[in-house]
């Protein structure tokens, strides 16, 4: 509900603000308002031939002064909205960015990150232009109606006269609410179309090497061309009604001219109207005519970023779907066990379940081999298990609490996980490897890249743990990115470690110095291997073997060899190489 | 390995105004086709102005009191109401078709551009992509692009209309009086000094958001694409607090710019009054002179204040076009990046029918690095035959992957030549070059669609039936039917309701659709488990049959049954043979077979790498 209300806590929180920036510029419309009237007396003056060289001085002094405090109170209240524009921009992305973290996985899983980014680029950018230019123009306008409107109420032109020609102006209303919605919804639809032509050429920019190894450039090109073309259509079919509106609002203006040509010129032949109000009645109805225009212009900015706004609105309104507890572990607890029972679970929109009926238990210390497929359901039991996703109510317990209840804090310091995709930052790999806590002491990340087996290929690089990761910096290999992801893993020290698949790009020298040293350090801590070789889940104290998202078989190493089942067949596979070798 | 992206000069060079002059004359070169439509846009907007000045006429002629007071003044004033109607009408008219004509040749422009950019980025060298940031190219497709369109739709046509209406109303003064006219020219250096004083300042602020604004925007993409990560251990905080450090910098940039536009905009605006009030001062003191008519007086006044509308209108246009010459400098470096990797010369060019490809490959003496001075193979000779199956091992970093970057053509070799079937592949046409050669990379990439698509890389032409053959034979048919709507199924951002494996199962099929002659695994099996890389195994041995295949793992299971095994170590091909042969050489092959059957019985044994 917090997104219902982003521009208007915004404009709460910046009342004064906004205040002192439309009485600058009321003050300053109404200031320039004297600049015809002093132009009017001057040429008075002079036709009546009654003015002297000071006077001359004086008008040009007064014409100074006006010009400088209209510059003055126009420029403060232009600064001020573009300022506040900007803080709202500061503020939505910081909401966004905010809101981006409580996002589930499943989330992520549906909408694509060029998307994502399109609402912080380009719907926030709408919004801004149009509040800060929206609002000195729409400033601008009211006061030279409102202005307008006083003036005549003022002069003796008929009360009449004036409704009758001010008549044709109560369309504008109806015009606002007929045409309003249809251009927010044509803006919607832009703004949705250039948020897939970002998320297509992120895509395509990504896959760059796919499309390339495969001559597929032609097609890339083909599809990204269709997302701009469908940009194309969709501003086009928006800029005939903006362009009919704006062209339609001045035309009731016009009308109200006419009637005052016709209805007017005829008081006036009949002796009921002076020629010199006549005259005066066109040329208030003539300065009405630049406002209307200014309103067409503002309103189709208003509801063109009114579609951005609800954009950013829909976003923020989405709940979290993982919803924490307030339960937490003691802090303190090294020895935490983990306790699955009748576990069944199934992605979002997925057909089949991806978990079935899955029983087992970790004892407080003990390390979990997990081995099965591809496809099997080990990834997504790590998932569960650090509340990626969620799993049913009382089916996984960590340290004897119900994960449900747990605080996402307090479940996810008690866990280090190591993931299949060792996703790096671009930052050092200092930063990288200290990911729990930047603050890690220099010889912490040493010891955690020692553990990884990475520690020698750093000290080859220049800069050495400050060396710089990513698009502008150094690309590691496969191997050495699963090993600083390790390493990522190991520094947090938690009491249960999560080892999805961690070492599949390790040569066999490495992954066996890699796994000794896990066996040293994780000595009394819960640690949970996924692997599909089974190297890595040998010296497990329990292993499971899941097959098709069930659990098909437990037991240590030898008590699965003598099943004579998957893991063994798994096992006979595995070894085989080593027959061959021999 | 540590491929450390080349260094250029050019990432961070600044444009000079040759090249500005250039990219201008490019982007113009966008408009011409739409020459007419321009036309049209400005005779429709001339027509809607001057139906908009006719009125004062119409009234002018109402007022008159032979019309008003003579015998037929009721209906001449309602048909001047309704010819006063009809001008309005019609000014509607025009502005509705030039607001419509405008934006159609600006949004095409911008259609052209965007497919222009998308092209020459797809056809960059790998290289490339290493120095270019993700974010910072997706900016330059949506953001800089767009701005390139506000240029023709808003200042293109202010500086047309405002500079016609800025150049009648100076042909009006000086028509009225020449000394007067000659005074109010004394504006034009004053105008041109803010201008100046300002130019330098307001684009230096403009770059610095700019700049600021692209990191941002890189942080968010790159953090949006760790989330999950970020959530596990549980760093929204102090993610979020860096982004705040960059969200604040670009505020206070952006306020600075502000400030700095502001007051820009305001100069010309104070500068446009006093102007008023020295005519008012100048032409005062002439008319008690008796230099000059009241009346030219009165009319010199609206004129100049009509003389600094255009200009007020043009000013506004400042930031856009500030905008403008940034966007398109960074478009500019782009599109004058031409690819490291280069499409040979007509006259060189040879072609080899993808079907008539035999597959031999040849490294020759190949020397290659990706930072100069840190060469990474050394001279590398590799002859391959004919339909061989080659696998190559070596520890990370050794080079193996810079033969598969070379033999794709993705980076070309310092020295040295790599060859198919004795034509050196710098003179295939590239689209040539990557139907012969195939690559199953270690992480597999799947776009945003369905699962046949994704096989068939949405290549219309080749079937379904196609498509599910593949799946079969890599075995990836049982997991696809798993899925919700089985070869229907959408995929979305890159696939991530799979796992590695599946999605390399997926990859893994695209082979087998696409056939090429030569076949290149780079680490493609790390993903997988014994089982499904048995399957896996199993198809190749069916496509291998008749192309070459180079595989490169480190799992020893996948290469041990190769033609060929090819040791790679720090750049040189230190082993080659079959595995047996290896194994009785006793060196590092051999080692590598050891540790791989013992790692789980002697942990602690140290090799020489």
């Amino acid at each position: 509900m917090r997104g219902k209300t982003l521009l208007l806590n915004h404009m709460k929180a910046h009342l004064l603000f906004y205040l002192a920036a439309v009485l600058s510029l009321i003050a300053a419309n109404v200031t320039y308002a004297y600049f015809p009237k002093v132009l009017g007396d001057f040429t008075d003056h002079l036709q009546s031939g009654a003015l002297t060289k000071s006077d001359v001085g004086y008008y040009a002094m007064l014409l100074v002064g006006i010009a400088i405090v209209y510059g003055l109170c126009f420029g403060i209240g232009q600064y001020i909205n573009h300022r506040l524009g900007r803080i709202f921009e500061f503020r939505a992305r910081q909401e966004l960015f905010h809101h981006f973290t409580q996002l589930s996985e499943s989330y992520y899983s549906r909408n694509g990150i060029g998307k994502l980014l399109s609402y912080v680029m380009n719907d926030v950018t709408g919004v801004r232009e149009s509040i800060a230019n929206g609002l000195n123009q729409m400033t601008n306008a009211s006061v030279l109606i409102i202005s307008v409107v006083v003036m005549m109420a003022a002069s003796d032109i008929p009360v009449l006269l004036i409704l009758v020609c001010v008549l044709p102006l109560l369309a504008i209303p109806f015009m606002v609410i007929g045409f309003g919605p249809k251009i927010r919804d044509r803006s919607r639809r832009v703004q949705e179309a250039l948020a897939s032509m970002t998320e297509s050429a992120e895509e395509q920019f990504e896959g760059v090497k796919v499309t390339k190894s495969f001559a597929a450039e032609n097609i890339a090109r083909d599809r990204f061309g269709a997302s701009v073309d469908h940009i194309l259509q969709r501003q086009l079919s928006l800029v005939k009604i903006t362009s009919m509106f704006q062209a339609l609002l001045p035309f009731t203006g016009a009308v109200s001219m006419a009637v005052a040509i016709a209805y007017g010129g005829l008081l006036v032949t009949r002796g009921q109207l002076s020629l010199g109000l006549f005259v005066a009645l066109t040329l208030y109805l003539r300065m009405i005519m630049n406002p209307l225009r200014l309103i067409g212009n503002v309103i189709n900015t208003m509801q063109r970023s009114r579609a951005s706004l609800d954009r950013l609105n829909r976003l923020l309104a989405v709940e979290p779907e993982i919803k924490e507890g307030d339960d937490t572990l003691p802090p303190s607890e090294q020895h935490l066990g983990i306790d699955i029972h009748h576990l069944t679970f199934a992605y979002p929109d997925a057909g089949e379940a991806s978990l079935d009926d899955i029983s087992f238990s970790v004892k407080p210390g003990e390390t979990l081999g997990i081995v099965g497929r591809t496809g099997s359901g080990k990834t997504t039991l790590v998932k569960l298990l650090l509340r990626l996703y969620d799993a049913p109510r009382g089916t996984i317990y960590i340290g004897g609490r119900d994960i449900r209840d747990l605080s996402l804090s307090s479940l996810r310091t008690q866990i280090a996980y190591v993931p299949q995709d060792g996703f790096l930052f671009s930052t050092t790999i200092r930063d990288n490897i200290a990911f729990f806590n930047r603050d890690a002491e220099l010889h912490e990340v040493e010891e955690a890249s020692r553990l990884a087996e990475l520690h020698e290929s750093i000290t080859g690089f220049s800069d050495q743990f400050d060396t710089k990761l990513g698009e502008r910096g150094l690309t590691l290999s496969g191997g050495q990115r699963q090993r600083t992801s390790l390493a990522r893993g190991l520094i947090k020290s938690a009491p249960i470690l999560l080892l999805d698949d961690s070492v599949s790009a390790v040569d066999a020298v490495t992954e066996t110095k890699i796994l000794a040293n896990l066996r040293q350090s994780r000595q009394g801590k819960t640690t949970i291997i996924i692997a599909h070789r089974i190297s890595a889940v040998k010296h497990a104290d329990h292993i499971i073997v899941l097959e098709d998202g069930k659990l098909s078989e437990q037991g240590t190493h030898e008590e699965l060899l003598h099943l004579q089942g998957l893991y063994a067949s798994l096992h006979e596979i595995q070894e085989g190489e080593g027959t061959h070798a021999g | 390995m540590p491929a450390e992206p080349k260094q250029r000069e050019d990432n961070k060079h600044t444009v000079s105004p040759e090249e500005r002059r250039q990219a201008f004359k490019a982007l113009f070169s966008y408009a011409k086709p739409h020459r007419k439509s321009f036309l049209g846009v400005f005779i429709c907007a001339f027509l809607a102005i001057s139906a908009d000045l006719l009125q004062p006429f119409l009234i002018k002629y109402a007022i008159d009191e032979k019309v008003l007071f003579g015998a037929y003044g009721p209906k001449i004033l309602i048909g001047l109401a309704a010819g006063y109607l009809l001008l309005e009408a019609l000014s509607g008219v025009f502005s509705y078709v030039q607001a419509n004509l405008l934006q159609r040749v600006g949004q095409s422009i911008v259609a052209l551009l965007r497919k222009d950019l998308f092209k020459h980025i797809t056809g960059q060298s790998m290289s490339f992509f290493d120095r270019n940031s993700m974010g910072g190219l997706v900016t330059n497709e949506s953001s800089d692009t767009e701005t390139i369109n506000q240029f023709f739709t808003q200042v293109l046509f202010s500086l047309v209309r405002d500079g016609l209406s800025l150049i009648l109303v100076i042909v009006f003064m000086f028509a009225l009086d020449v000394r007067l006219a000659l005074y109010c020219l004394i504006l034009f250096p004053i105008i041109t000094g803010i201008a100046v004083a300002f130019r330098k300042h307001l684009r230096s602020c403009y770059q610095q958001a700019r700049s600021l604004l692209s990191r941002l925007i890189a942080f968010t993409a790159e953090n949006l694409s760790g989330m999950s990560l970020i959530q596990s251990f549980h760093q929204e905080q102090e993610q979020e607090d860096r982004f705040t450090n960059r969200n604040t910098s670009y505020l206070k940039a952006n306020l600075r710019e502000v400030r700095a536009s502001v007051l820009f905009n305001r100069s010309f605006d104070v500068l446009g009054n006093l102007a008023v009030a020295f005519v008012v001062w100048l032409g005062g003191f002439a008319v008690l002179d008796q230099q000059i008519e009241f009346g030219v007086l009165y009319a010199f006044i609206s004129y100049i204040r009509q003389f600094f509308q255009p200009i007020n209108q043009i000013t506004q246009q400042w930031n856009t076009l500030q905008s403008t010459t940034v966007s398109m400098d960074r478009l500019w470096r782009i599109f004058s990046t031409q690819p490291e990797v280069k499409e040979p010369a007509p006259e060189e060019t040879k072609t080899l029918a993808p079907a008539a490809v035999r597959g031999r490959v040849d490294f020759n003496q190949v020397r290659f690095s990706y930072v100069d001075g840190q060469e990474v193979l050394h001279g590398l000779n590799l002859h391959i035959q004919v339909g061989e199956f080659i696998g190559i091992v070596g520890t990370t970093g050794a080079g193996k992957s810079s033969l598969v970057n070379l033999l794709a053509r993705f980076y070309d070799v310092d020295r040295g030549s790599v060859e198919i079937d004795g034509t050196d592949i710098r003179r295939l046409p590239q689209q040539d070059l990557h139907r012969i050669v195939g690559l199953v990379q270690q992480e597999p990439y799947l776009f945003s669609g369905t699962i046949v698509d994704n096989v068939r890389l949405f290549q219309e032409h080749i079937t379904r039936e196609e498509v599910i053959k593949a799946c079969r034979q890599v075995g990836a048919h049982p997991m696809i039917k798993r899925l919700g709507r089985g070869y229907d199924t959408k995929l979305s951002n890159r696939g991530s309701g799979l796992s590695a494996g599946e999605r390399q199962l997926i990859s893994f099929a695209r082979i087998l659709v696409f056939r090429p002659k030569i076949l290149i695994l780079d680490e493609a099996t790390a993903n997988l488990d014994s089982q499904t890389e048995q399957l896996i195994q199993h198809a190749l041995s069916v496509v291998a049959a008749g192309r070459t295949t180079l595989v490169i793992a480190h799992r020893l299971s996948t290469v041990q049954h190769a033609d060929r095994i090819i040791v790679i170590d720090s750049g040189r091909i230190v082993e080659a043979g079959s595995h047996e042969e290896l194994l009785q050489q006793d060196g590092y092959y051999a080692e590598l077979t050891r540790h791989s059957r013992l790692q789980h019985n002697a942990p602690n044994v140290r090799v020489q790498g």
